[in-house]
Parts: C-alpha cells; structure tokens; sequence
C-alpha cells in the first residue's frame, strides 16, 4: 500500500487498464484521452509508474494474442482493482465534501 | 533521433534498461512516428518532455538501485522498509582482512626499518624498537576495530535473514 494516495499520473494509468489489458502505446494514448489532452504522460514516467505497480503487484504482464510486435501487455490485479476501488471512493467522498463546502460558501 | 533516446537509455540501471528497453524504445518508434505529422512546436514539446522524463526516471532508478528502496519514501512513516535487494556484501570481511594483513606487515616492516636505521642525533639516545609502543598500539586499534565490524557483520546478517524468513513465511493478500 505504499502507493497510496495514488499520485495522477498512477490513477490514471490503473483507471485505463481497469477496463482492459492494454501496453505502454495504448496506456499513453488513453491517459491522453481520458484527460482531455492534459496529461500528456512520457514513456520514462510511464515505465517508472508501471515498475513500481509491478513490484507493488498491482498490476501483471498479460500475454497477448497477437504478440508478433513484441508488445508486452499490462492488467490489473485483484489486490490492483480493491485498491483502485478503494481510492476512487476516497476521491468520490472528498468531492462530495467539497461539493458541499462550495455550496454552503455561495450561499 | 531513436538512436539517442537507445543512447540515453544508458542512464538507467542495466537491470531496468534489459527489462524495460526495447519496450521503451518501441513506444517512443511509435509516438516518434506519430509526432513527425504535427508542427515544429509540437514536436519540440515531445521531445522536451521524453528528455525530462528519461533523465526523471533514471535519477529515480539509478537513486533506487543504490538504496535499495524507493527513492520518494526513504523514511517511510509506516515504518522501514525491509526490500530483499538490501544486502550487506559478504566480501567485506575478506577485504577487511586483507587490509588488516596489508597494515600488520607494514608495521613490522617499519619496525625493523627504524631498528636497522643508525642514529643520527646524538643528543638523545636510539629509539629502541621494543619500546616503540604506536605501532603495536594502532595494530590493537585496527584488530580491535575488526573484531567489532564482523561481530557486527554477523548479528546485521541474523537479523536480517530471520526477518527475510518472516516476511516470506507471511502469505500474499491479493
């Protein structure tokens, strides 16, 4: 648990596997994507973050079907996933404060 | 352009570059690739950030390989973390040994230097070796020091190889 609490880059690169396998190129893109273009992540960020989920086993290499570019994929882990949820709800409960902090300042 | 980011992967540890390299690279082929369609500042933007990357991770891991532990929580507030790669190197009492010898036949070697030397002031009387007391007295120190580091060699290796087998002996959560 020392990742804990997951830094953006981290949060974003688990939230793009959480829905599949994918490898370094499809993470990068996705995490572009799911940003908005504001994360832009570089590959040595990227492998540094994976290294470091790897030796947590948050996430696991994935052998591919169709491996013939040598492409190595990355999934979740159970103990991965629990601690995704976990921080997510962390996240969710602290907007909801938030939310109500703001509203209760415009009033 | 790929073959200084090849180059600057030199930076990392041998061990990340044969694990993660040709995954790097292959990824960076790709963005490259990508990247060569769109303007000049773009481009420059990419490189900038694979640079400052590139040289990020591998203070990160280079800072890693050394300590031992990862490098942004050195202290962690849970508590030291005790990683398998933390060893204390075995050839260090040899050497030290080897060292001890090296110092102990200097000393005797000077000592029968300083008895066959003649006396050049005959003011005060030769020195005589057998009371000549620092050289013993720094071989004392020295073996004395000895002692203590492979005592100490010896519980820092017990402690941690009887805490390897805890951890080891507790069952994974996930």
């Amino acid at each position: 648990m020392t990742l804990l609490p997951l830094t953006e880059p981290v949060l974003l690169i688990l939230l793009s596997l959480a829905e599949q396998p994918r490898h370094g190129y499809s993470i990068l893109k996705d995490v572009e994507e799911m940003s908005d273009g504001r994360v832009t992540l570089s590959t040595g960020t990227l492998y540094g973050a994976l290294r470091r989920l790897l030796d947590e086993r948050w996430i696991e290499r994935f052998e591919e079907e169709d491996s013939s570019r040598g492409r190595q994929a990355y999934r979740l882990t159970p103990a991965g996933r629990r601690n995704l949820q976990l921080e997510v709800s962390r996240l969710k409960q602290l907007t909801q404060v938030a939310n109500l902090r703001v509203a209760r300042k415009e009033l | 352009m790929l073959f200084l980011y090849h180059c600057l992967l030199y930076f990392y540890p041998a061990s990340y570059r044969l694990e993660y390299g040709s995954e790097m690279t292959g990824v960076f082929r790709d963005l490259h690739g990508e990247k060569m369609h769109e303007g000049l500042s773009a481009r420059v933007a990419f490189y900038v950030g694979e640079l400052a990357g590139l040289v990020h991770g591998a203070l990160q891991e280079q800072t890693r390989a050394i300590a031992g532990s990862h490098p942004s929580i050195p202290f962690s507030p849970r508590g030291f973390l005790m990683r398998s790669e933390f060893r204390f190197p075995k050839t260090v009492p040899v050497l030290m040994a080897i060292i001890l010898a090296g110092v102990i036949l200097a000393i005797e070697k000077a000592t029968a230097v300083q008895a066959s030397l003649p006396h050049s002031n005959p003011q005060l009387p030769p020195i005589q070796p057998e009371h000549f007391t620092f050289f013993p007295a720094m071989a004392l120190i020295f073996f004395s020091a000895y002692a203590v580091a492979v005592i100490g060699w010896v519980v820092v290796f017990a402690l941690r190889k009887s805490g390897v087998q805890r951890l080891s002996d507790i069952a994974p959560r996930n």
